[in-house]
């Protein structure tokens, strides 16, 4: 088991209802169980599945089993399914020393479209994510997903994307019986994602 | 006074929670918030704007009389107990089958399948009845279609929202049959042409029917269920005074109500209404008193003229002169309607200087006030 | 991913606490599993029915909780250990059923309830604490303070259940069922049942059978002893523990998600030596040999429960009937500490330690926190929930709105639980007048439909889904009919139990095990009890308005509608979208008059954008579902369907 850089290591995937927040989760928790560590996430569930803001929190340990509500405040990661949720992700537990991996693309929601609340100026939004990011790394996973012809594997561009930050104790070899148990019709086409979200956080 | 800019929350304040609305239609077909149902205007959900066609082309919102007058004829509103006219005449058809189905002469019927006919229209929006006897609008693309509209039910009924409805790029020459507050719903269109309707210039006829009163399409409808077997009857009538009846024929066998019963259910609003002869119309039409199976006719327009002598050149019409005694009748009815109207307005506003919806000048007011047709 | 059901004993797997809760259900061997969907349990059923046939056992989706929970019983009574789950509403569903099982006790086969309950109300009309029903109707109950607990202690309860002979029930809460941790691994038994009913007639012997709750008293004398007898059991249990130092600054008693929040907030806080904690999770009755012991490590102590004052009181009672015991100062949701609502947070449990000891604590940078906060708050827009692109109810309350507003007089409708549920807001065009239980919807309106002796003349229309028609609305619309009350049930059948997860139900044609079935349409029901039934086509406005209008005009008899279309995220699964969705931006007219953003400003389908700078609405392609309905609704025909 490599080291932590913190115990526990609190990650929280904020996205909107429907973007697969929970299976994303999940790959990334099955495979540090694999590798031995205690994981512990907690998911929003229910309604909110149609069209709210939804996030997953993560916590990784070697020592206890923890909560599945990260205390206000205490984010190491944030991988941003949605920029919009980031930043409200952000409000809610980010620190100075928080991380941000953000996916651009937005999704608008009903009340914009309504007209009582407004989508931000995209600029203004990346710089206040930047602004309450100890670091940011910008990964247009929804952009590059279409270019592959499936926006699904989005998803998995942003897992690799997380793995290839290097802040969580995986690599491309524990994530790969996990990809395989989940897309075992499209192995080929979901490394291939994890891939291409590897080399676009290094670029 | 300047007409306000208002919307559809005043439109529900002023006129129809207030009980002045006509059931012309105006309103509603052009927007997807204001739908005509069982003799009302629902509003299906909450239009935010402050400034609506739907206030400004109702009838019963600010009605500037000479304004609309000078819009259509080029002059101002005057004394005339009818209106603008050019000439008061008496018509019916020739045609068989019109005289068959059409009200007393058939005259409307005949005119709108000649302006088809003559290209002066491609489609006429007029009323007709189904098997249950409800009335609804409709367009008529050819004579035969027309024909279906033959005949009256004296059901309100909103012309309008079929008008509104029409396809705003097609830019098809419409002719309209409507009564007096259609007609005047029509003319502040004129005034002020509709946006994302229909193009107004593309009305190039209107023929106003005469009308005392309208009845209620929810309570009158009712009262007709109950009383007659809707599906048999052939034809309703309202015989000229003295006859005070409401009658429904099945066949030639006839059901008589007394006007008093039926009266009963009339719009509310017609009690605040001047207009018996649709006054801004192209053409008016009505029944003549005494004279069974003949309409009088008030060509009022350059427009109305024409179409008149195309019919009566053509033959599509037989035309007579209206007696002295008639008209003498006819005017005495019609300002009798415009004193009782004044009258209603003026004890709901409580002052000769707030007419409701009314812009009439102090002197037309006193001058049908006090007028020598009341009884 | 590795399946909750793997045979490998040993192995940790990440598990959802409701998983681990099936997977305690498979190593206790049990031969049946009966439950009615509810978030958060829908889960245990979720992962037992798929592997019910593989595995040897019998799975139901039943028509609602009582029926679930009557159905295990009959299984226990014939020796087949069985399971049933429900979420807390279900929970009293099934009370008045609970309140005799208590009284008869069980057959050979053990039988354990499990109830989710939903502190917060995070999809749920109440955040109803269960905890109080075992109290209330005697019932052993346990409380998994994590996902490994949440496997045991359903195991273990089935063993209790036998020695017993009565109900046990596990109680969890969305925090546990709805969150996922290690779960190490059991042995899977493999068990052959004969089932059998021991209590037959025998003509040699005639007596009254032991499944009769007759005469209760005595029977009630009987369950007090098994609860005499659990609480010693109770006294050692495993899953009750001490963590901290022999005598405290503060004891904290606490179970469930209370005992993840509170490890971790008094290791973080590092007053392992100072805090003690007394982890419960044998709930009732309470060990109270254990709880004396600990009470003497500390003069204060803090309750850290969800939701309400359970434990706090039941400590309370005790040292309150023990005079040897100092009396301690109490923390918890009466003195105002934690929260007597809501669920509990770390948050929430960091402000009441170090507010209770006077320790300072600091959270987050607070410029930054303040900076933080203030973006959000700017920046982040509102994110309502809504009924998804192309579902038909978003339709058929579009066609409600209009039906109710065409007629006139101020016309309601009643609610019932379900997707449709959510028409109670902006995203239902706020048509769901009332909203209170399953089954609720037909009741009501049966009420208001025999109110014209008092001048109500308000059209009413009873709104439910179909899964909640079998639920518990039949005997209400039956009452309905029989009373002769004048409503329309208008059933918004969609061929699923779409909330939840599209569990099947009657009327679906489908069991739980995937097998096919009779399909029991609620229009042969309806019309089966006398009543008119029309069935329209949601995506059709004009029809389904023109249905509804008629049946509101008329006043007799008992008038049914179904509005009848395939859940859209069922059907996205199997078929690709009708239509190919566009705007005319010539014939879009936005707010001006004859529009005013009619669709985006009130249909408002997540498929529909508006462009602000163009002032023309817009498909969202990505989001669009392709029904064409909004095509329909344009007032100036500027939405344009084109056949995909």
């Amino acid at each position: 088991m490599k080291t932590l850089t913190k115990d526990p290591f609190n990650i929280i995937i904020a996205g909107v209802g429907g973007q697969g927040n929970v299976v994303l989760s999940q790959l990334i928790g099955n495979a540090l169980v694999n590798e031995g560590y205690l994981v512990t996430i907690g998911e929003t569930y229910g309604a909110s599945q149609r069209g709210g803001p939804v996030m997953s929190h993560m916590r990784i340990s070697k020592e206890i089993v923890y909560s599945p509500l990260i205390e206000e405040g205490t984010a190491d990661i944030i991988l941003g399914m949605e920029p919009s949720e980031t930043l409200r992700m952000l409000g809610r537990f980010g620190n100075p020393a928080v991380k941000t991996i953000v996916n651009p693309r937005p999704i608008y929601s009903v009340d914009v479209a309504g007209g009582e609340a407004e989508y931000p100026d995209f600029d203004k939004l990346l710089e206040a994510i930047r602004g309450l990011s100890a670091k940011t790394w910008i990964v247009n996973a929804t952009e590059e997903a279409e270019k592959m012809g499936s926006p699904i594997v989005a998803n998995t561009i942003l897992v690799g994307a997380l793995v290839g930050s290097g802040t969580i104790p995986l690599d491309r070899k524990s994530m790969e019986p996990v990809l395989e148990d989940r897309f075992p019709k499209a192995l080929a086409l979901n490394l291939k994602a994890f891939d291409r979200g590897m080399a676009l956080i290094n670029q | 006074m300047a007409v306000e800019a208002k919307g559809s929350r005043e439109l529900f304040k002023e006129v129809i929670e207030a009980g002045l609305c006509t059931y012309c239609g105006a309103c509603s077909g052009g927007c997807p918030y204001l739908v005509p149902y069982k003799g009302k205007i629902a509003l299906l959900d909450n239009c935010t704007r402050d400034e609506g066609q739907c206030y400004g082309y109702c009838p019963r919102t600010f009605l500037d009389m000479s304004a609309i007058s000078q819009q259509v004829f080029g002059v101002p509103y005057g004394e005339d107990e009818l209106g603008t006219v050019k000439e008061v005449m008496i018509a019916r058809s020739t045609g068989k089958r019109i005289k068959e189905k059409g009200q007393y002469g058939g005259t409307v019927t005949a005119l709108m399948s000649l302006a088809l006919a003559e290209g002066l229209i491609d489609g006429a929006i007029l009323t007709r009845t189904g098997k249950d006897k409800a009335a609804s609008a409709y367009l008529a693309n050819s004579a035969a279609e027309v024909l279906q509209g033959a005949g009256s039910n004296y059901l309100a009924c909103p012309v309008l929202e079929t008008y509104n409805r029409t396809p705003k790029d097609s830019h098809r020459k419409l002719g309209i049959v409507g009564v007096p507050c259609q007609v005047i719903a029509l003319s502040k269109m004129k005034q002020k042409p509709p946006e994302n309707r229909p193009d107004i210039g593309d009305v190039k006829l209107v023929v106003g029917l005469f009308c005392t009163w309208a009845l209620s399409p929810d309570g009158f409808y009712k009262f007709l269920k109950e009383n007659v077997d809707l599906p048999k009857v052939t034809r309703f009538d309202i015989p000229p005074p003295p006859a005070k009846r409401f009658d429904a024929y099945i066949g030639t066998e006839r059901k008589s109500f007394p006007l008093e019963q039926i009266r009963q259910h009339t719009m509310p609003t017609c009690a605040y209404c001047l207009d018996m002869t649709a006054e801004f119309a192209d053409i008016s039409v009505g029944s003549v008193e005494g004279l069974e199976g003949w309409n009088t006719v008030i060509v009022r327009t350059r427009t109305g003229a024409e179409l008149m002598e195309t019919a009566k050149k053509k033959k599509k019409l037989e035309i007579d002169k209206l007696p002295a005694q008639n008209l003498a009748h006819l005017k005495e009815a019609s300002l009798l309607k415009k004193k009782r109207a004044l009258t209603e307005i003026i004890k709901r506003s409580g002052s000769k200087n707030k007419l409701l919806y009314l812009g009439l000048s102090p002197r037309l007011v006193d001058k049908f006030l006090n007028g020598q047709g009341g009884k | 991913m590795p399946g909750f059901e793997i045979d490998a004993p040993g192995t940790s797997q990440l598990l959802m606490g409701n998983e681990a809760i099936a997977r305690g259900a498979l190593e206790a061997g049990i031969g049946f599993a009966s439950a009615y969907p509810g978030t958060p349990s829908s889960e245990i059923m979720g992962s037992l029915a798929p592997v019910a046939k593989k595995m040897g056992f019998y799975a139901e989706w039943s028509v609602n909780e009582a029926v679930a929970i009557e159905a295990a019983a009959g299984a226990s009574f014939a020796g087949v250990r069985a399971i049933t789950s429900m979420k807390q509403n279900g929970r009293s569903v099934v009370a008045d059923f609970v309140s005799t099982i208590v009284l008869t006790g069980l057959g050979k086969g053990g039988m354990v309830m499990v109830v989710c309950d939903d502190p917060q109300a995070h999809s749920s009309g109440n955040e109803d604490d269960t905890r109080t029903m075992a109290k209330w109707f005697d019932i052993p109950m346990l409380e998994p303070g994590n996902y490994q607990e949440a496997k045991d202690m359903t195991k273990y309860l089935f063993d209790l259940s036998e020695q017993l002979d009565s109900i046990c029930l596990l109680r969890s809460v969305t925090r546990v069922s709805h969150s996922r941790g290690n779960v190490k691994l059991g042995e899977l038994p493999r068990r052959k049942y004969k089932a059998y009913f021991e209590e037959a007639h025998d003509t040699r012997n005639p007596k009254q059978s032991k499944f009769v709750q007759n005469p209760p008293p005595p029977l009630h004398a009987a369950q007090h002893r098994r609860l005499v007898k659990a609480q010693a059991i109770f006294e050692s249990s495993p899953f009750n523990w001490y963590r901290g130092p022999e005598k405290a600054d503060l004891l904290i008693i606490t179970a469930g998600s209370g005992w993840l929040h509170t490890q971790e907030v008094v290791k973080k806080l590092k007053l392992e030596n100072r805090v003690g904690i007394l982890k419960l999770g044998t709930l009732w009755p309470m060990p109270e040999k254990l709880v004396r012991q600990h009470l003497n490590k500390s003069s204060k102590i803090l309750f850290v429960e969800e939701v309400d004052p359970f434990i706090e009181r039941n400590v309370m009672e005790l040292v309150a009937s023990s005079p040897d015991i100092p009396r301690p100062t109490f923390y918890g949701k009466r003195s105002g500490h934690l929260n007597e609502y809501g669920e509990l947070t770390p948050d929430i449990i960091i402000k009441a330690i170090t507010g209770i000891l006077g320790i300072p604590y600091q959270g987050r940078d607070a410029d930054y926190a303040k900076k933080a906060e203030e973006l959000a708050k700017n920046l982040v827009p509102k994110r309502s929930l809504a009924l998804c692109p192309g579902c038909p109810h978003r339709a058929t309350l579009w066609a409600v709105k209009t039906a109710l507003k065409m007629d006139g007089r101020n016309g309601v409708t009643t609610g019932d639980a379900g997707c449709y549920s959510m028409g109670t807001g902006a995203t239902g065009f706020f048509q769901v007048r009332e909203g209170h239980c399953m089954g609720a919807s037909c009741g009501i309106a049966t009420g208001l439909g025999r109110l014209g002796q008092y001048d109500f003349n308000q059209p009413v229309v009873a709104l439910c889904g179909d899964s909640s028609f079998f639920h518990a609305n039949i005997p209400a619309f039956i009452n309905g009919i029989w009373n002769k009350s004048n409503y329309t049930l208008l059933i918004l059948d969609n061929n699923a139990t779409s909330m939840t997860g599209f569990q099947p139900h009657p009327g679906t044609g489908m069991v739980a095990m995937e097998e096919a079935t009779q399909v029991i349409k609620p229009e042969d029901l309806c019309r089966a009890v006398g009543a008119r039934v029309e069935i329209c086509d949601p995506f059709d406005l004009k029809q389904t308005t023109d249905a509804l209008l008629g049946m509101m005009a008329d006043n007799k008899g008992g008038k049914v509608l179904i509005s009848r279309r395939e859940c859209q995220l069922v059907k996205a699964r199997k078929e690709k979208a009708k239509y190919k969705m566009h705007v005319d931006t010539e014939k879009c007219v936005g707010e001006s008059c004859g529009c005013d953003r009619l669709c985006t400003r009130l249909f408002r389908c997540p498929g529909l954008t508006w462009d602000k700078k163009a002032g023309k609405s817009k498909i969202d392609t990505v989001l669009c579902a392709g029904c064409g309905v909004c095509a329909d609704i344009c007032p100036q025909g500027a939405i344009i369907k084109e056949e995909a």
